[in-house]
């Protein structure tokens, strides 16, 4: 299946749940709502054609209007790929853990869950991870926040 | 041997020399017993002090020249008093103190180590008539102290109150105790066929041609012979075996809370039993000072024990680490049949007087 | 026969230890020595990189991705100027495309040898820890004569890499890949037969092949657990088409596995320097790239095969001269996070072994 046909394959098929977007350079872009996170997940990975089974990122995007969570997977018998993002408002960025789906994620939801403070539901264990034990300070990677001591240069 | 200059280079002629002089002097017998082994002890002790600052500097040479680099360099030719700086510059370090050890237990035991390393050459032969005292049970003596290692382990490990040494302890005594076995059960082959345990009887009896050597009476000679190197090397605590000090995994297991003076005891004891081992190896199996006449019989005991000295440094350098439980495994299941087979033949072929 | 009580205690591995690479830190709940939970523990090394990059222009950005897996650093400003040519969709020019393949394959020839050597030495050889990077002075000599850097080399750059290689290098990079290929048979002489080696490595942490890529586990652990799966065949980058290589694969899952096939893959990166080598065109070695460097608005997640695995980027771009969000993607993560599933059978030796063959660099981790 080339790119295309996998962008006309998913558009059509799971309902409609998987709007495509163009800002994807590369693979094909999707956007699904956020609380049809699961069912789209385990749809994509039951699908016979598709099969996508191996997670290669989830990543926490703040753009700054709102949180963005960007999954892209992969389907190791199929050779596909494609990114799918959820967006998430400021006042209520939760997602659903989709961990039963791909267990590999779980690492991945924890980091997006410290550094940006997007809440994930269901998940076993949302500690403390790349940040010290007894952060206090915020969640880093948000645009707002600076180190205490970041001076900004000015721009040239 | 005719005359007093080939005495004295076979050394015994220079020390009766010099203890008919002593007596000679007129002190009673007991004043002249205690400085005679007064001075024995101090002449052992220095050599075994020599003979270990000579292995470190020898396996750091070896080591480098196998890993197709130079090692020592710099302090004298080829870096020879790289191990005496060493030695200074651990005796000026601090000694550092866990609050929480076992104060007693932590203090003696690299004491105990040394000592049993020391005490094993009371009766080693280190050339014709050149013995501190034949004991009639030479070679069960070294057996028997060379165990004391064990306790100093076990008391290294828990005298630190620290996990990783506990664990290093534990495992270093259950492996020395497991080698003990095969390593006993080789001597013996030996001990059979000599019909005394006396280490100067030991050598006689190989005396003659190079074949009368233990090494070469086949079919139990070579296989007492490498049973006899494998457990040694188990119970020097080298590499295959050294588990109890094994770096990548437990960071220097029972010594990791030693350092300073108790740092150096432990590692020159090491070193102490590695030149052990090699000399009960060269004594019993490799014909003890035998040899050609125009060599002196001591150079001919060193050049045996720096020969197995050597090998057993090859195997550190070359062979990966056993995991403790296949090294237990490998003792039990098969060091352990092989060598009491081996016994058992050999104990038969006395019996039919298949030997010469 | 009275059962005596046993407790099981907690042992603490890291973040200094010999051998965990780097400062990874694993908590150990061992019953004598058999280990009934492992937890690992990361942060140590956590230098946000993530973070800096969105303060900085895209050139900027190289020297520090350079830093997010130093062993194999070509890989990783590859993957970062791979994704923003991806965005700004830039051509690069042949001659840069061949000089980034020869470097990309003497990275991970390097990387593989440094493998063999900390493998070894931590299962307790430690002789071959020294002919492993004896071999690879060789190829990092070469670095130092293309780039001037021995580890961390920027050497790409947005449209292409950042100089021509000497008129040395070419001999000089025959000579040492002729001099690897005949080390390889000495290095496998001295291990693989080896039934120490064999009693360490065969049939420990056996990793299965579903497990395996449900927590996302790519490149030599993957293969070894049965899975054929490069990216440089199933989704290929740069000109990997155009050579012919093969990928080997093994199906035990084992430590010795995953030993044997990173050997393997050195003698197969062997013939794709050979390849490269013979093919190369003279021409531009760099697109023309403003200093300003704007790409137009939108995000790519680009992926490419590291000798660790699959290493990504994914690169935000909103049309300003900085990106907006750089995530990094290494595969030692995953790696790590996979550690606990290895079962319960292991003892605290078979997790050094099990650690050593995932070849886990733990910048990759905290980034």
């Amino acid at each position: 299946m080339t790119k295309d046909e996998l962008k006309e394959y998913v558009s059509t098929h799971f309902d409609g749940k998987l709007t495509p977007l163009d800002t994807g350079r590369y693979d094909p872009m999707f956007q699904v709502k956020v609380e049809d996170l699961l069912e789209v997940a385990r749809a994509l990975k039951a699908d016979k054609n598709l099969q996508f089974d191996f997670l290669c990122n989830l990543a926490g995007v703040d753009t700054k209007e709102h949180f963005e969570a960007v999954y892209s997977i992969a389907s190791i018998s199929k050779n596909l790929r494609l990114d799918f993002k959820l967006i998430l408002p400021y006042d209520k960025a939760e997602v659903e853990s989709v961990q039963e789906v791909w267990p590999g994620i779980n690492w991945y939801e924890r980091e997006m869950w410290e550094l940006y403070g997007i809440n994930v539901l269901n998940h076993d264990n949302l500690k403390r991870f790349l940040l010290p034990d007894d952060w206090d300070q915020g969640y880093p990677m948000r645009k707002d926040w600076d180190a205490p001591d970041f001076k900004r240069m000015p721009e040239f | 041997m005719t005359g007093k200059p080939v005495l004295f280079i076979e050394l015994y002629g220079l020390f009766h020399w010099l203890y008919e002089k002593l007596q000679a002097t007129g002190l009673s017998q007991a004043w002249v017993n205690i400085i005679t082994y007064t001075a024995l002890g101090l002449a052992i002790f220095t050599l075994l002090a020599l003979v270990a600052l000579f292995l470190v500097w020898w396996e750091r040479k070896i080591s480098a020249h196998v890993q197709q680099r130079f090692g020592p360099m710099r302090h004298g030719w080829h870096g020879w008093y790289q191990t005496v700086m060493d030695a200074i510059k651990l005796l000026q370090k601090e000694d550092i103190l866990v609050d929480t050890r076992d104060r007693l237990v932590f203090f003696w035991a690299p004491v105990i180590c040394f000592v049993a390393a020391f005490s094993a050459y009371v009766v080693m032969p280190w050339g014709k008539g050149l013995i501190v005292a034949d004991l009639n049970i030479g070679i069960l003596y070294i057996m028997a102290i060379t165990t004391f290692t064990v306790i100093s382990l076990l008391m290294a490990g828990w005298g630190s109150n620290n996990k990783y040494a506990l664990l290093g302890g534990m495992r270093s005594a259950a492996q020395m105790v497991s080698y003990e076995v095969p390593l006993v059960a080789s001597v013996l082959v030996v001990v059979i066929f000599v019909g005394s345990l006396s280490m100067v009887d030991i050598v006689k009896a190989q005396s003659g041609l190079v074949f009368n050597w233990y090494i070469f009476r086949i079919p139990f000679g070579p296989i007492a012979f490498l049973t006899y190197v494998t457990a040694a090397t188990a119970e020097a605590n080298r590499t295959p075996f050294d588990i109890p000090e094994a770096e990548q995994e437990l960071v220097a297991g029972y010594n990791i809370e030693y350092s300073g003076m108790k740092f150096a005891m432990f590692f020159l004891a090491e070193f102490i039993n590695l030149f052990t081992v090699s000399a009960i190896a060269a004594t019993l199996f490799l014909g003890g000072w035998n040899g050609w006449a125009f060599i002196p019989s001591w150079l001919w005991f060193l050049v045996k024990t720096l020969g197995m000295v050597l090998l057993l440094m090859l195997f550190r350098w070359t062979y990966p680490r056993l995991r403790v439980d296949q090294l237990m495994e490998f003792a039990w299941k098969f060091l352990v049949p092989v060598t009491f087979a081996n016994l058992i033949v050999a104990g038969v072929f006395r019996y039919l007087g298949w030997y010469w | 026969m009275v059962e005596l009580p046993t407790e099981e205690f907690v042992v603490n591995m890291g973040p200094q230890h010999p051998a965990t690479h780097g400062v990874a830190r694993l908590i150990l709940t061992l019953d004598g020595e058999k280990i009934v939970k492992i937890e690992p523990v990361i942060g140590y090394l956590h230098r946000a990189i993530e973070k800096v990059c969105e303060n900085r222009t895209y050139a900027q950005c190289i020297p520090i991705i350079d830093r997010f897996e130093y062993v194999t650093a070509m890989s990783c400003n590859y993957a970062f100027s791979l994704a923003a040519e991806k965005l700004a969709g830039i051509e690069v020019p042949e001659r840069a495309e061949y000089l980034r393949v020869i470097m990309l394959e003497l990275n991970r020839i390097a990387s593989h040898l440094l493998f063999y050597g900390v493998t070894a030495m931590d299962i307790g050889a430690v002789t071959p820890f020294l002919y492993g990077l004896r071999e690879r002075e060789l190829i990092v000599d070469l670095f130092e004569m293309t780039c001037g850097q021995r580890l961390t080399y920027s050497y790409n750059r947005i449209g292409g890499v950042s100089r021509d290689i000497p008129k040395e290098f070419i001999p000089q990079t025959h000579e040492a890949i002729k001099i690897i290929g005949a080390k390889l048979s000495d290095y496998e002489g001295l291990l693989n037969e080896n039934p120490i080696w064999l009693a360490r490595t065969r049939g420990i942490g056996v990793l299965p092949k579903e497990t395996a890529i449900a927590y996302g586990v790519s490149g030599p652990v993957l293969r070894a657990s049965g899975v054929q799966y490069d990216i440089r065949r199933n989704d290929p980058y740069s000109i990997y088409d155009r050579f012919d290589f093969d990928i080997p694969v093994r199906y035990h899952g084992d430590c010795y596995d995953r030993y044997l096939l990173r050997l393997d893959e050195i003698r197969q990166s062997i013939r794709i320097i050979t390849q490269a080598l013979d093919g190369l065109p003279g021409g531009e070695i760099r697109a023309k790239v403003s200093p300003n460097f704007k790409p137009p608005p939108g995000e790519v997640y680009s992926r490419i095969e590291n000798s660790r695995g699959e290493m990504g980027i994914y690169l935000v771009s909103d049309g300003t001269k900085k990106p907006l969000r750089v995530k990094a993607r290494g595969s030692s993560y995953n790696h790590f996070e996979v550690l606990p599933q290895f079962g319960t059978n292991l003892l605290v030796a078979d997790i050094v072994a099990i650690f050593a063959t995932l070849d886990i660099i733990v910048p990759e981790i905290d980034r």
